[in-house]
């Protein structure tokens, strides 16, 4: 069974649809991919990869004549958004890694999109063109200039169609406020401002004004040494334009309300969850830094990842999370390796679906894992090239822990901890997911009746 | 991947050496939560915190990635380290302090079994911090490294001050694992330095290590120390005033490592690593002659370091090593 969407009754099963990206065995670090975004209205699904581009897919009309093929996902446009830099002060490299891509909502013809770096945020503006003026008096079809005094006649530019282009331009280079790594990008419910976190610090920008941002968060210490926890994710709450939480690095939320102060380091709610003292270890703080944190669509919720389990708060309820789903406990046992080969640092992001009723993060061995928040059942599936038959439905996984291991199953020992998914995303509306494994972007639907 | 783990248990990375020891303790580090009051388990709890506490710190010092490294990320381990470190001393000024009136008659023998927790982690039986004071009251005397460095040769007052200070002795182990820690780092590199070399570059890495990271350099000062101060080794009056540290036999081990510590000893070899590049505390001692040090030590240097075999050592010997150090 297979958590649903919506009506309780009908379960979604899901069917593979396309998957982007090479099949190459051996990766180029530049291609992997590092954030996937759909828009607000799921036209539009945007990726960016470590090698600092952006590929935006736009999903084709359904046509009557094949239904099968419900809406795939085509390249729309594909653009360099960040290049390589270095900080000479340092003497160290500025990745040109995508952090994260945050669509804004669309107005008029054009998309506008917010993608950052470690560094620096920047506006990019996605823009068609299917027509181009022709007949202009000074200057010929080639655009040389004409002798003006050659014409004798004039006449009006007229537009003819041509081949779609679509052109990606930066409108806005948000640059210079950060001294820490970005984490995080938020645009705020009044589309005027967002806000861009890094470890340590939080700004306030306007869309309009690249030379200045307002500080709202500083969590710096006076003394470096003193430091022992940072900032980790950070998000406006979808409808109230002052409210805004942020993650740390020991398993807090903080809940902000831009009208209390300025700067705002003291918050208006704090969320943590007392330590199960059976569960102690020397890995507790590091298991419980919380990687990601998402508002559901409803803005009742907030959902937060930290390495093992994935948590739903009520934001009346500060003391304890209203929902636990354990991703893959059976980690538990591996922390020090884990530890000692640095996946126990992965950061896994987390969503939910259009109606908050399901959420999914992912999980290693390209395994990703789904839980309906009412149901109680949970699922994880596998993006991979072996499952990717055109609308083959995917079957559920299960990894074995203990000695017994089942036909189908997997064994914790077995499991490849090179293939992460860190990052998906849930079309806002429809149940089509993307899943990103290391370089491919696998999209899944459910299945056609 | 642990660069030095070549064996095939590195699936689990349990720590330095993969030897094949470590087979046996694998379940205790990964499987169950082991308090650290329980009888038996306390063994793997200390070995385990042990293990990670020397994952740490190769992460933070044995890193050097083209780009800053993440904040997170060093914060996490930092705080790690300050919490295992925090039990350490926590467990340190639990234990009484044994104080003796009388020199053992055989101070080297004693001192050097228990030198030997610096590399326990490499020998079978791992020790407990209790064996450290319990069989050793010479123990209390020790000062680490790192003030040795800081004051032992600087001025003969502060040295003065601070030498009969008792320490904690699991104060001490954070220092004798980062030496043991390097000390791998260097063996692994090079399978059969000169113990002298190989001895040099791991004390300058592990003194840079407590140089580098605050906190460990913190809790290496004698903060908390016992007030008895009480007897010092007979051995220690005919000398000059910073030799009384250097006369608690515990320390000889360490004492061989800042004698050569001082040396101008070609570390070409390690310079990539960003722990011996840094050579600036060294480079602050008195500058000693390398000939002079290496043949003081060349009756030792064809013993390679290991946790077996007690490292023997005159204290004629001794004697002729403070005269070049202090006499310079």
């Amino acid at each position: 069974m297979i958590p649903g969407f919506g009506n309780l009754m009908q379960d979604v099963l899901w069917c593979f649809s396309q998957v982007k990206g090479t099949i190459d065995i051996g990766v180029t670090e530049a291609d992997i991919i590092s954030t996937v975004e759909f828009n607000h209205t799921g036209e539009l699904l945007a990726t960016g990869d470590k090698g600092g581009r952006v590929v935006i897919f736009q999903r084709e009309q359904e046509s009557k004549q094949q239904p099968q093929r419900r809406g795939e996902y085509n390249v729309y446009s594909t653009f360099q958004s960040h290049e390589p830099e270095f900080d000479y002060l340092k003497s160290l490299e500025i990745e040109e890694k995508i952090n994260k891509i945050r669509w804004l909502p669309q107005h008029n013809a054009a998309c506008f999109l917010l993608s950052t770096n470690d560094k620096t945020v920047k506006l990019w503006k996605v823009s068609e063109r299917d027509k181009r003026p022709e007949g202009y008096n000074l200057k010929d079809e080639d655009g040389r200039l004409r002798d003006p005094s050659m014409i004798t006649t004039l006449r009006v530019p007229v537009l003819r169609p041509m081949d779609l282009m679509v052109e990606a331009t930066p409108r806005r280079v948000f640059a210079n406020a950060h001294t820490y790594h970005i984490n995080s990008i938020s645009v705020n419910s009044d589309y005027e401002t967002y806000m861009s976190a890094d470890d340590l610090r939080i700004n306030l920008w306007n869309f309009e004004i690249t030379n200045q941002s307002f500080n709202i968060v500083d969590i710096k210490p006076a003394n470096m040494e003193e430091l022992t926890e940072v900032i980790t994710a950070a998000e406006f709450h979808p409808h109230h334009c002052n409210t805004f939480v942020y993650s740390s690095s020991k398993g807090t939320i903080r809940l902000c309300d831009m009208r209390a102060s300025a700067l705002c380091d003291r918050h208006a709610k704090f969320f943590e969850e007392p330590e199960d003292p059976s569960n102690r270890s020397f890995f507790s703080e590091i298991i419980s830094s919380i990687s990601d944190v998402k508002f559901s669509h409803s803005g009742r919720y907030v959902m937060t990842r930290d390495y093992l389990t994935v948590k739903v708060w009520d934001l009346n309820m500060e003391n304890r999370p209203m929902e636990t789903y354990q991703v893959h406990d059976y980690l538990r046992s591996k922390l020090c390796s884990l530890y000692e080969n640095d996946c126990i640092f992965d950061k896994f992001e987390c969503v939910w679906n259009g109606s908050d009723s399901v959420i999914m993060t992912g999980s290693y061995n390209n395994f990703f894992r789904m839980f309906d928040r009412n149901t109680k059942r949970d699922v994880t599936l596998e993006a991979s090239r072996e499952n990717s038959k055109p609308r083959a439905i995917l079957k559920p996984r299960k990894v074995c822990v203990g000695g017994k291991r089942r036909k189908d199953e997997i064994s914790v020992d077995s499991l490849d901890f090179s293939k992460k998914i860190l990052h998906t995303a849930w079309h806002p509306s429809e149940n089509i997911i993307a899943v990103a494994a290391t370089n491919n972007l696998y999209i899944f639907q459910d299945k056609v009746n | 991947m642990l660069k030095w783990c070549s064996e095939p248990c590195a699936r689990y990375m349990l720590g330095k050496g993969g030897k094949r020891k470590f087979d046996e303790h694998e379940d205790g580090l990964e499987g169950k939560v082991v308090s650290p009051t329980d009888g038996p388990s306390k063994v793997s709890y200390t070995l385990q915190r042990q293990t990670i506490f020397n994952i740490s710190l190769m992460k933070l010092y044995n890193h050097r990635p083209l780009t800053e490294p993440s904040l997170q990320k060093t914060v996490l381990i930092n705080n790690m380290l300050r919490r295992i470190q925090e039990e350490l001393k926590q467990e340190g000024s639990l234990r009484p302090v044994f104080v003796t009136a009388s020199q053992p008659a055989d101070p080297l023998g004693d001192s050097f079994r228990e030198a030997q927790p610096a590399f326990s982690h490499l020998a079978a039986q791992p020790l407990l911090p209790a064996d450290l004071v319990s069989a050793a009251p010479l123990e209390a005397c020790l000062t680490p490294a790192s003030l040795l460095e800081d004051d032992a040769f600087c001025t003969s007052q502060t040295v003065q001050h601070d030498g009969p200070t008792k320490l904690p002795p699991p104060a001490l182990q954070p220092v004798k694992d980062s030496f043991s820690s390097a000390l791998d780092e260097i063996e692994e590199l090079c399978p059969a330095p000169t113990s002298a070399e190989a001895v040099a570059v791991a004390a300058e890495t592990a003194a840079d290590d407590s140089k580098d990271h605050p906190s460990e350099s913190s809790v290496q000062r004698p903060e908390g120390v016992p007030e008895s101060r009480t007897a010092e080794p007979k051995l220690m009056d005919p000398l000059p005033g910073n030799f009384e540290i250097t006369t608690s036999t515990g320390f000889l081990t360490d004492l061989t490592l800042d004698d050569i510590l001082f040396a101008d000893i070609d570390t070409s070899m390690y310079d990539f690593d960003p722990c011996t590049s840094a050579t600036g505390a060294a480079s602050k001692m008195a500058p000693v002659s390398a000939d002079e040090l290496l043949k003081t030590l060349a009756p030792y240097s064809s013993q390679p370091v290991t946790p077996n075999q007690p490292f023997k050592m005159d204290l004629t010997e001794l004697d002729h090593i403070m005269e070049v150090l202090v006499g310079s």
